[in-house]
Parts: C-alpha cells; structure tokens; sequence
C-alpha cells in the first residue's frame, strides 16, 4: 500500500505556499524599501535637511 | 480610572461574556457534537431504523468474517466499547488501515439483525511507532495490537529501530534492551 | 487621569516604545535574518528528516510523514489566530498602531497556513481514514477558524476610514478567540474521528522519538518562518505608510518621521 502521491501532494502544497508568501513579502518589502528611499531622498533635496533614518 | 483602564475592564468584560455564551451554547449541542455513538448506548436505546447513525467502537479481535458476493466483499465484525457489543455488516472495500483490534466508525442505520453500514472509517489512535518496534514489542509478547493499545508510551518511545532489529536478531522471546525503560 | 500612572498605563507607555515606526524599523531589520535564516534551515532539515529518513509508522505506514507538514501547520493556525488576539487587545486598549498594522499583516498568512492545515489533512484522512471530510468536531472548529480569518482579512480592509476597519477587525479577532480552547480540546470533550494529543503537556509523549525529533524541528522552522514572514510584512506596511503620508505632503517630513519625543 503506497500513498506517495498523498505525501509528495503534502509537502508540494506546503512548499508551494511558503514559497509564494515569502517571495511576496520579500518583493514588498524591496520595492516599499526603494520608493521610501527615492521620496526621502527628493524631500531631502526640498528641505535641505539631514536623514534621520 | 483611566479611560484606557476602562477599555481594557470593558474588553475584558466582552470576551467573558462571549466565553461563557459560547461554552453554554456547546454544552446544550454537546449531544450533536459527538461523532459516532458507542455500542453500549445503542444496546441501551436503539435507534429507529430509518434513522443513520455513527458507530464507533474497536473491532473485537477473532470476530471479522470475510466473504464474497460476485465482486462486492462482504464483511462482519463485532464493534465494542468494553461494555457492548454490535455485529456490523458492510459491503464494499475496507480501508486500508482496518484490522481486528482498530477503531473504526460505521456509518449506518441499526436493523433487527445487527448495524448495516453503508460507510466504515478507520480511525488510529495517538500513538507514533516505527514499524520495527512494533514488531519487537509484539515478538517479545509485550503487545497485541489485537487486543488493545500498546503499553505505555515510556517504555519504548526512546527505542530506535536499531535496538528493535537487534533484539529481534538476538532471539524471539528474550526481553529487549530497551524494554526496562528510561 | 490620577497621578500615579496605573499599570494599565504603564503598560502602555512600554508597548508604545515600540510604536515609534522608526525605531520598528531599526530593530525589525536587526531581527530579520535572525529570523529568516534559522527558520530556512530548521524547517528543510526537519521536512528533509522526516520524509526520507525517519521511520515509517507502524499501523500508518509512509502516510505518517504528512505529519511532519500537518501538525505545524495545525499549531500555527492556532498561534497566529491567538497572535491576531493580542494585536486585538492592544489595539482596542492601547490603542497601538503597530498592532493594527501587524493585525493586517497575520491575517492571510494565518489564512494560509490554516488553509495548508486543512488540505495535508484532507490529504492525510483519505489514505488512512478514508474519507477526505467528516463533521467531526475537530475539522469543522478549525474550518471555523479558517473562515474567522478571511472574515478578519475582509473585515480589516472594509471600511473607507482603515481606522474603523481595525477595530471592527479586532473585536472579531477577539470574539474569535473562544473557538481556540474549542480546537484544542474537542478531541478529548467529544467522540471525534480525529485521534487525540500525542504530544501533551501532562504525560509522555506518544510517539517514538525517532519521530519527535524531526516534528520538533520542523515545528520551530514553521514558527520561525511565520515570524520572519510576518515580520517583513509588516516592515513593508510600515514603510508603505511612510511612503503614503510623504506622498501626501511632500515638504513636511517631519510628520513623516516623528522624533524620538513621542
């Protein structure tokens, strides 16, 4: 009695979805890094002020 | 009292509430909640014959008959809680995992001969064991799986399949290294 | 307000260290490969480990190596949703922003994991069982808890006003807590056809060793990845918010960035 397809279904299942939200994040959270970078940079240029972060 | 100290009092006081609401609302369906019923509450009040219900029970050990209509097998076995017995009939395939001593559920109405099960679900209990193992504890006349749980966990959940295999090797009946427990 | 700060209060005033969102970000990025890493290797180690080098189950066969992906998957469902609980508490009393923002972030990736729980379940009960589904009391309080988080995920994003939003989430997240002990102890309250606790806090536990070990680490590796993903999440929400009040006005930063006065 093999149930291969039951187990490999399993762990594909599981790798399928920790691979889609931790590359999700990881995309976010680069693209929310560069956008925050490139706007704190111009209002740095507007007000001439130093970056606190 | 600050206004955040009242939030919180207030919050508190919800989820109280909201606990002791849904603990009574379980209590009062505790009855549908159930799963299967045991055989000792179907000999104490059987139900009406049109009526389908869960039998759950071990399968007692020596009493599955096995036989063949054209293609459809045919099983009979007795389902116990301890107390009671039911003979169950069924017509089709078992599952996999169905043997004498197993838990299984039936699904089904109760007839004058005994339970007609138009479904069997195995059901295993909690306990993990390799395959070895189990093997040395039933060679070593420790367990019989046809007769009810295995021994207490303790006694051989540290056991490897290598101490298995060895004491298998060594001889059938002699004690197991590992069988004093730690 | 009385004028010695109650511990309600004081409570409070430590939480909201940690609500300044530059400060979360300094120490979130410090966390981060902490987080990441370890849970990478524990959780390949432990599946590794499990599926091709621990024993096969006695009465189960190969089958019980779902296990190692079903069981952590089920404690996390249950972990992140007691999580979303105490987001709840801090936002309702305290007031937190950072607890709504992270209340944001756990929803879909409990979701998912509760969602992971239930198919290596369905997938686990047809070989063994041999059904996909019954309404056994422990299946049915988890799809119940599968539905109070995409009710929490619709609910959060609802309104206009994201304030709004967080509460209405947050008393359902709170509300949503009694089905947890539900979960918990159906198994031992009602006949079920799911099996009982293997591993309890009372009694030895029921299981060889030689398939504890790769459970333990697999189980950690899950924690640590939910961890590490929600937390990078939540440092995106984070900056996202940064970006929206920058982009709304430009040329006060210093909105933007409250000072360490806060």
């Amino acid at each position: 009695m093999t149930h291969l397809p039951y187990i490999l279904a399993s762990y594909g299942l599981a790798a399928l979805i920790a691979l889609a939200l931790s590359i999700g994040a990881a995309l976010r959270l680069k693209q929310a890094r560069m956008r925050l970078a490139v706007l704190e940079r111009s209002s740095d240029r507007t007000t001439g002020a130093t970056p606190s972060l | 009292m600050t206004r955040k100290t009242r939030r919180l009092w207030l919050v508190i006081a919800c989820v109280a509430c909201l606990g002791a609401a849904a603990a009574l609302m379980l209590k009062a369906f505790s009855s549908d909640i159930v799963f299967f019923v045991t055989p000792s509450q179907v000999a104490a009040s059987a139900p009406p014959a049109d009526r389908t219900v869960r039998l759950g029970g071990m399968v007692v050990a020596g009493s599955v008959q096995r036989e063949k209509r054209g293609e459809t097998p045919i099983a009979r076995f007795d389902v116990t809680d301890g107390q009671a017995a039911v003979t169950v009939r069924y017509e089709g395939i078992l599952p996999d995992l169905f043997r004498e001593g197993q838990s299984v559920v039936a699904v089904g109405t109760m007839q004058k001969g005994g339970f007609v099960a138009s479904e069997v679900l195995a059901k295993h209990d909690e306990t993990y064991m390799p395959k070895e193992v189990a093997e040395a504890l039933k060679k070593s006349g420790k367990w019989d799986p046809r007769f009810g749980p295995p021994p207490s966990a303790t006694s051989w959940n540290s056991m490897t399949v290598q101490d298995a295999k060895k004491g298998l090797a060594s001889s059938g009946s002699a004690p197991l290294p590992a069988s004093t427990g730690n | 307000m009385s004028a010695t700060p109650t511990l309600v209060a004081r409570a409070g005033t430590w939480f909201h260290r940690y609500a300044n969102p530059g400060r979360f970000l300094r120490l979130g990025a410090r966390l981060q490969p902490w987080l990441t890493w370890p849970a990478l290797l524990l959780t390949l180690i432990g599946l590794g480990w499990g599926l091709f080098f621990s024993p096969a189950d006695w009465q189960q066969g190969d089958s019980v190596r779902i296990m190692y992906v079903h069981v952590p998957a089920a404690m996390l469902a249950s972990a992140g949703y007691a999580g979303l609980a105490v987001c709840a508490m801090l936002s309702l009393v305290w007031r937190h922003p950072l607890a709504d923002l992270a209340a944001v972030e756990i929803g879909p990736v409990g979701a998912c994991i509760t969602a992971l729980c239930l198919a290596t379940g369905s997938l686990w009960g047809k070989p063994m069982w041999g059904t996909w589904w019954v309404w056994d009391a422990r299946l049915t309080s988890v799809l119940v808890l599968f539905f109070l988080y995409l009710g929490h995920i619709a609910l959060i994003r609802a309104f206009d006003d994201p304030q709004r939003g967080y509460r209405a989430a947050a008393i359902l997240a709170l509300a949503g807590a009694v089905d947890l002990p539900v979960i918990k102890f159906s198994v031992q309250w009602w006949n079920t056809l799911h099996q009982p606790d293997s591993i309890t806090l009372t009694g030895a536990p029921t299981m060889s060793s030689s398939m504890l070990w790769p459970l333990a680490l697999s189980t950690l590796g899950f924690s640590l990845g939910f961890a590490a993903i929600v937390l990078a999440r939540t440092r995106a929400a984070v900056m996202e918010s940064r970006i929206r009040s920058l982009l709304s006005s430009p040329r006060r930063r210093a909105d933007a960035a409250p000072g360490e006065a806060a």
